[in-house]
């Protein structure tokens, strides 16, 4: 940590050198990826980078220099700063003042660290893979999967003052798949973990056992179109309230047009009574960050309270250009936790074996979600890895992938009939760019009926 | 930095490497203007520098990168010791397809380098292009320019040495407004690449000017216009949806990497297999498919893949019949021997990462669809009967295997009798691939054809985002299910 700080105070310096009003951050990334196909080690990788962020301000004018560095290259970061310098007075003024990040305290926050997940080795990630497919892999059933796991470092300063934030977290994701060679069937299993401790490769040995027998040995049917009473699992859940906080509960996004929820809906019932939506700084777990970018430190901010809409978010800059309050939101993720209900059901295999009323259609993860029509809330994916139908007469069938475009309050509107009271910890992560470990708490399940599946593949 | 590379490679190839490459970036800047309702909300510089190794043992991979520069041989060090562990999970040993030693270098074609642009003139050039599009009708809108220059050194231990020098520029222009029922409308302009080069000079004022105000005109057309009609109906594709129906239901179909499973943990897979190349009927007659990765002014040109082979023009679907993937060293050895023939002869040259600290894989390059010869788009009208013109990617959502898809598109234009009727507004369909390319009925002919940049396709764990082209022409297909 000291070297960091070193490194940001001597930056500091060298911004007031030039007579900059500037914000430095950095990001260290020490990144481990272990990726499995046809039941092999297909690639083994890490990462080391390290990435600064300077931001010059001057009134209502803005610019900002990245570099992914050198950490000894003093030099290159000083003539980042002469370019910053060079391009400030040639920026456009902005219609409004950006607020420039003032630290008035020091901020340092590890609860997100496990110096045993950071350790963890090339050998222990390859023992968990084996674990979690022992006698599951055949000729034609073939192991693919991450196991990806690594340390994210962030620290902040500003030129106005020496108070500096600082942030350490750990990280794993895991997504184990099992796919048939001559049927094109998949399944998965995933695992989220913080600590060393939360990883559990047995646990998702079970699930993978369970979906493979029945993906081996029950009937394979091309649902007809139409309405479905629907069991979301967690990654469906997880992906749906990810996409309908970003398009919907944004600032940003009402203000520029594309929000599904309006001004005049806080306040209102908009989703399923049984839904409860907040972002919480304290789940560590989710990777969650007490102080914002500007130094805010963060609070619970409930979005929908017994299905009634809140409130939005704002981030800073917007916030600054409407004239909003900004709700210590300028964070790389937030901590979304939807609360559970009361349904007991906790395991997929206790959902497999639950009386039932009705056919219901499994959905476990929905691939490929795009948004059809903002305003509306409309989306659109189709069902993957390991969807089930479970006939009222307690037989088991396996579908071929389903699509459904449907509104998102389709999905957590009134059509809610059941949460599971269990939650568990979905890790939405992606590497596209920089190291940004990310997860959400959602409940094990949630049922909704009438969930419209408008096409039905012929086969796998 | 060259020399002690050399020395690295060898060492570890005398340590028992099959293979060992690594690509350098001396340096890869960026520069990213984005101007929203006048706004410059954006006005930054990147710049990256670092190394990436990638080591081949016992046949395996692993990889190494780190922009911490001052110890190469720990960089070197820890690509060995990730493909030695990798090594005690080997189902099929990676085998490398033939390729020649080539000491080369590739610049792409321009004459302006835009990181000589002064800052003050692309801030005028979007100034200009903020104004053109702050008109009636418009409630948001939105120009943007993004520059890339990359120098990449590649050395493998084959005694390869090739140098790149790149440079691209992606700009962009999008108007928003509200329709009649409150809901957003959006059309945008991405130029197609129409010079030979893709340097400053490529940006057309005059061209985006027009542009700025087409899109406008057609944005306050949506405003008022009912909705697209449902049902079964032809669709005429304009090549600024063409281009993502070719990309997401041809392009990653035909990734070989995709085909033989290396990508169901994340992307997907395909429904392509391999005993289907030579047999599977893609598309109707009409249809010819090819990886073109020499169109000199598109992403999707670079000289040399990651792999050190040289950039190519390959088939992939000929008059409907499948015939080529999109392939590097690794998977076109695997592809040959898990069918038993030889399928592939050699790597396509398509092996391509992101970054330096990436691993190669599969990519697109340009994968177009070559001209017809039905006429241009009016005469390609009058021959329908009834059916939606649709333009402008606003949604796409594909299968896992690549079988079946749906797109929403920002405009349409009703087709009755042979007429191009009204702008009809949140245009949608749906299809499994095969079929939707037998239903392939006409495709239009050079004047309707230009290549799309792309620079946001994702795919890979860990992730990457790759930029490339595809040259598409206007193409009507038949009995096609839309709205929904």
């Amino acid at each position: 940590m000291n070297q960091v700080i070193e490194l940001l105070k001597t930056l500091r310096e060298a911004a007031l050198e030039r007579n900059l009003k500037a914000f430095i951050s950095y990001h260290e990334e020490d990144s481990y990826l272990m990726r499995f196909a046809n039941s092999a080690i297909s690639l083994n990788t890490n990462e080391h980078l390290i990435r600064l962020n300077f931001t010059a301000f001057d009134g209502h004018k803005r610019a900002s220099f990245e570099m992914i560095v050198d950490p000894k290259d003093l030099d290159g970061m000083r003539q980042a700063l002469d370019r910053l310098a060079e391009m400030l007075p040639h920026a456009q003024p902005l219609t409004y003042e950006p607020t420039f990040p003032v630290y008035e305290r020091d901020v340092v926050d590890t609860r997100a660290y496990d110096p045993a997940l950071a350790a963890l080795s090339n050998e222990e990630r390859l023992a968990y893979f084996n674990t979690l497919a022992e006698g599951l892999e055949s000729d034609d059933v073939k192991l693919s999967g991450i196991f990806a796991n690594g340390v994210t470092t962030t620290a902040q300063i500003s030129t106005a003052s020496e108070h500096t934030q600082f942030f350490r977290s750990t990280d794993a994701q895991i997504t184990a798949v099992l796919s048939s060679e001559s049927l094109k069937w998949e399944v998965n299993a995933e695992q989220s973990a913080q600590k060393k401790s939360d990883l559990n490769a047995k646990a998702l040995h079970e699930d993978l056992a369970l979906l493979v027998s029945h993906y081996q040995h029950d009937q394979a049917v091309q649902l007809p179109v139409g309405k479905y009473t629907v069991v979301f699992g967690p990654a469906a859940i997880a992906e749906l309230t990810e996409m309908m906080g970003f398009y919907g509960m944004h600032g940003a996004a009402l203000k520029q047009g594309f929000s599904f929820l309006k001004e005049e809906d806080r306040g209102k019932l908009a989703f399923s009574p049984k839904i409860q939506l907040a972002d919480d700084p304290n789940q560590v777990e989710l990777f969650a960050q007490e102080a914002d970018a500007f130094g805010r430190l963060r609070k619970t901010f409930s979005l929908v309270k017994d299905g009634i809409f809140q409130n939005f978010v704002w981030d800073q800059d917007s916030a600054d250009e409407f004239g909003e309050t900004a709700t210590g939101h300028d964070v790389m993720h937030f901590s979304l936790t939807m609360d559970g209900g009361d349904s007991p059901i906790a395991t997929l295999k206790e959902l497999l074996e639950m009386p039932r009323e009705q056919d219901i259609l499994y959905i476990p993860y929905i691939h490929y979600m795009n948004v059809v029509n903002p305003t509306q809330g409309m989306i659109t994916g189709s069902s993957r890895f390991g969807a089930l139908y479970l006939k009222k007469d307690g037989s088991v069938q396996v579908p071929f992938n389903v699509r459904l475009t449907q509104r998102f309050q389709d999905f957590f509107g009134e059509g809610v009939e059941w949460l599971s009271k269990k939650q568990v910890v979905y890790n939405t992560s992606n590497s596209y760019g920089q190291r940004n470990p990310n997860a959400l708490k959602c409940p094990r399940f949630i049922c909704v009926k009438d969930i419209e599946i408008s096409h039905s593949n012929p086969s796998y | 930095m060259k020399d002690t590379i050399r020395k690295e490679l060898d060492k570890l190839h005398a340590m028992g490497a099959h293979y060992v490459d690594a690509r350098w970036y001396p340096r890869e800047d960026s520069n990213f203007l984005f101007m929203w309702n006048g706004n410059l909300k954006e006005n930054s510089f990147s710049s990256q520098t670092g190394l990436g190794v990638r080591v081949l043992y016992n046949g395996a991979w692993g990889f190494s990168a780190s922009s911490d520069l001052s110890n190469p041989d720990a960089i070197f060090g820890k690509a060995f010791e990730n493909a030695r562990i990798a090594s005690e999970r080997v189902t099929f040993p990676v085998r490398l397809a033939e390729k020649e030693a080539i000491t080369d270098s590739f610049t792409s074609p321009n004459e302006i380098d835009p990181f000589s642009i002064g800052l003050d003139q692309k801030v005028a050039f979007l100034q200009k292009m903020d104004v053109a599009l702050n008109q009636a009708g418009v409630v948001q809108r939105a120009s943007s320019m993004k520059f890339v220059r990359k120098q990449i050194v590649f050395m493998d231990s084959e005694g390869s040495e090739i140098e790149k020098n790149i440079i691209e520029v992606y700009p962009s222009l999008q108007v928003r407004g509200i329709d009649k029922d409150g809901g957003m409308q959006a059309r945008d302009y991405l130029p197609g690449r129409t010079g030979p080069t893709r340097g400053w000079e490529s940006l057309d004022e005059k061209l985006f000017l027009e542009n700025a105000d087409r899109i406008v005109r057609e944005l306050n057309q949506l405003l008022v216009a009912d909705d697209a009609p449902n049902g079964k109906m032809s669709v005429i594709l304009l090549p600024d949806i063409m281009y993502l129906q070719t990309h997401e239901t041809i392009g990653h179909a035909l990734e070989l990497d995709r085909i033989l499973g290396y990508e169901l943990s994340f992307a997907g897979g395909s429904f392509v297999r391999l005993e289907d190349f030579g047999k599977l009927h893609y598309g109707s007659d009409k249809l010819t498919v090819r990886a073109d990765a020499l169109v000199p002014n598109s992403p999707g040109s670079f000289g040399y893949d990651d792999d050190g082979v040289p950039a190519q023009d390959n088939l992939l679907i000929d008059k409907g019949l499948l015939v080529g993937a999109i392939t590097g060293r690794q998977m076109a050895e695997e592809a040959n021997a898990k069918a038993k023939k030889r399928i592939f002869e050699g790597s396509s040259g398509a092996n391509r990462a992101t970054s330096f600290y990436r691993v190669p894989m599969e990519r697109m390059t340009n994968i177009n669809v070559d001209p017809g010869t039905d006429g241009n788009l009016d005469d390609i009208i009058a021959k329908t009967e009834y059916g939606v013109v649709m333009d402008g990617d606003k949604s796409w959502s594909i299968g896992s295997n690549r079988e079946q898809f749906h797109f929403a598109c920002h405009i349409g234009w009703l087709v009755e009798n042979g007429e191009k009727k009204g702008v009809v507004k949140n245009p949608t369909y749906r299809g499994e691939t095969v079929p939707f390319y037998n239903s392939l009925s006409a495709v239009g002919d050079e004047s309707t054809w230009h290549v799309h940049y792309v620079d946001n396709c994702g795919k890979g764990a860990p992730n990457q985002i790759m930029q490339l082209g595809h040259g598409v022409p206007v193409c009507r297909f038949d009995d096609v299910q839309v709205g929904e």
